[in-house]
């Protein structure tokens, strides 16, 4: 289980993330929601102790995290959102200086990297060296590192950003089939498809701070499971309503271009947040 | 245990790139003996100068070697490849990957002067190295190396190191007793110098080489380095809110 009690951080005096309160329970899919400079990527950091906390703390399974408790560090992995990988290393060299930072056996080390990149398509690249990989293969890279020493907790922050779509399904397959073997993910993204695809429950954040945590159903509920788009000449305006007939008598009312949908998570958010994510 | 992760690291980087360091190692301190030593033929209390010149070039080759290995190469994990992130995020505990650096930056110190030595051994200088002198060129390795650590933090561009290099580890080349004895300093300036680690190493083994017992009070002041620069490091990498 993963606990943010009162989780702060501040940069010169403006505060990235400001008091958060958050508790993820384990086998749990949680996605945190927002636009840039959210908070998500520095809470994220927070989590895997690259940034210490200005005040508040992190828990997991109850213990306190900091940087000098190895038996926590060992349970999370982390796929960040710039590479984090050194260019001058081939693949298996990567892997295996992974493996050796969590003291895990070369054997087994090598073993599970066939396995990974068997899985992951990467095996006839392996003594490609990180510079001469493509965007994609790197992303790749960081999934089988991530996964080499098979950790309890998740941390991705963006991990679809700048892939096609056809990786980006794949990528979510393989997140839900790692969710639903017990593994507990918190990620990141600005693709609220994403989010209400994967996710258990999400956080809406902005300006540092939680604007609300719940399910994608029950946020996309709160705001009404219909909407109705009308286009004018500076935009569209969507209402939303909570039942279907209301929208309908919405919608006969209008003149224009209309349309009615079902409400999605991307609305809730621009309702939140007042601005498109994408 | 971490140091061997990291001393794996470490070597997996001089294999690969074994050629480049080498050569890298080589051209400074060998065209200081051509130049100074070969080149401009003089002498130095009635010896030839190549002979006070050769211990004062394997040391400052330590130097160099160390500080070069350790500060630019962290300074590129930690801010252009961000590859130092994944350290700090495992288990691994910082302290070993400090030591780790320390004895991976201090073996190619020595590696560094032992080419250099190498490479004078057809001259038929008489000057003498045995463990002692490795000893102390390790330990200079050794500080240098937890000096590159401290820089490579405190580096907020890539451009800051080679900017730190300028201004302290060439003028420490040049005036910690390598080409000149600090004896020769004027008073006040003198005292700092001489008390500056590779003045002190510079003195310890050329002490040796020439069969002289060395005064080795250096030892405790190059342990001391060691210890302040070690010190600062491990501040960095457990205290330092944003690495």
């Amino acid at each position: 289980m993963i606990g943010l009690i009162h989780l702060t951080r501040l940069f010169e005096g403006h505060a990235a993330v400001d008091s958060i309160s958050l508790t993820i329970g384990s086998g749990e899919f949680f996605g945190l929601l927002g636009p840039n400079g959210a908070g998500k990527t520095t809470t994220i950091s927070m989590l895997s102790t690259l940034l210490l906390p200005t005040s508040g703390e992190i828990r997991i399974d109850g213990e306190r995290l900091t940087r000098s408790r190895q038996d926590l560090k060992r349970k999370i992995s982390v796929i960040t959102q710039e590479y984090s990988m050194r260019q001058d290393m081939d693949m298996d060299e990567i892997m295996e200086y992974q493996g050796r930072l969590y003291f895990l056996p070369v054997r087994q080390i090598r073993s599970r990297t066939e396995e990974l990149f068997r899985f992951a398509g990467l095996t006839e690249h392996r003594h490609k060296t990180v510079r001469k990989l493509s965007g994609g293969m790197k992303r790749r890279l960081m999934v089988c590192r991530a996964l080499l020493t098979e950790p309890e907790i998740l941390l991705l922050d963006e991990p679809t950003a700048g892939m096609d779509a056809i990786s980006r399904r794949q990528m979510w397959g393989l997140l839900r089939r790692l969710n639903e073997q017990g593994l507990t993910i918190l990620l990141t993204t600005h693709y609220m498809e994403e989010a209400q695809s994967l996710c258990h429950r999400v956080a809406l954040m902005h300006d540092g701070r939680l604007e609300d945590v719940d399910t994608p159903a029950h946020l996309i509920e709160k705001l009404g499971a219909f909407a109705v788009d009308e286009l004018h000449t500076e935009g569209i305006r969507s209402r939303y309503f909570s039942r279907r007939e209301e929208a309908i008598r919405c919608l006969s009312g209008l003149q224009g271009t209309c349309t009615l949908r079902d409400t999605t998570l991307e609305d809730v958010f621009v309702e939140r947040s007042g601005r498109h994510l994408i | 245990m971490g140091i061997i992760t990291i001393l794996w690291e470490k070597w997996r980087e001089f294999v690969r790139d074994f050629s480049r360091i080498t050569l890298a190692a080589m051209i400074a301190p060998l065209m200081y003996l051509i130049v100074f030593g070969w080149g401009i033929r003089t002498t130095m209390n009635g010896q030839p100068y190549l002979y006070f010149l050769i211990p004062g070039v394997i040391s400052l080759t330590t130097m160099n070697g160390s500080f070069n290995a350790i500060a630019q190469n962290l300074n590129v994990q930690r801010l252009y490849e961000k590859a130092f992130d994944q350290v700090i995020i495992s288990p691994t505990p910082l302290w070993q990957f400090i030591a780790g650096q320390i004895i991976a930056g201090a073996l190619r110190g020595i590696y560094a002067g032992g080419i250099i030595l190498l490479l004078v051994l057809p001259v038929r200088t008489g000057l003498h190295f045995n463990l002692l002198s490795f000893f102390i060129l390790f330990l200079n390795g050794a500080v240098f190396s937890s000096m590159g650590i401290v820089v490579s933090f405190l580096a907020r561009n890539h451009a800051d190191v080679p900017r730190f290099s300028n201004y302290f580890i060439m003028p420490m080349a040049y005036l910690c007793n390598t080409f000149f004895s600090t004896d020769n300093i004027p008073r006040g300036a003198r005292e700092f110098i001489a008390a500056l680690p590779l003045s002190q190493t510079s003195r310890m083994v050329r002490a040796i080489a020439s069969g002289q017992p060395p005064v080795l009070t250096g030892i405790p002041l190059l342990f001391l380095y060691l210890s302040l620069f070690t010190a600062a490091a491990l501040f960095f990498v457990y205290k330092k809110k944003n690495l």
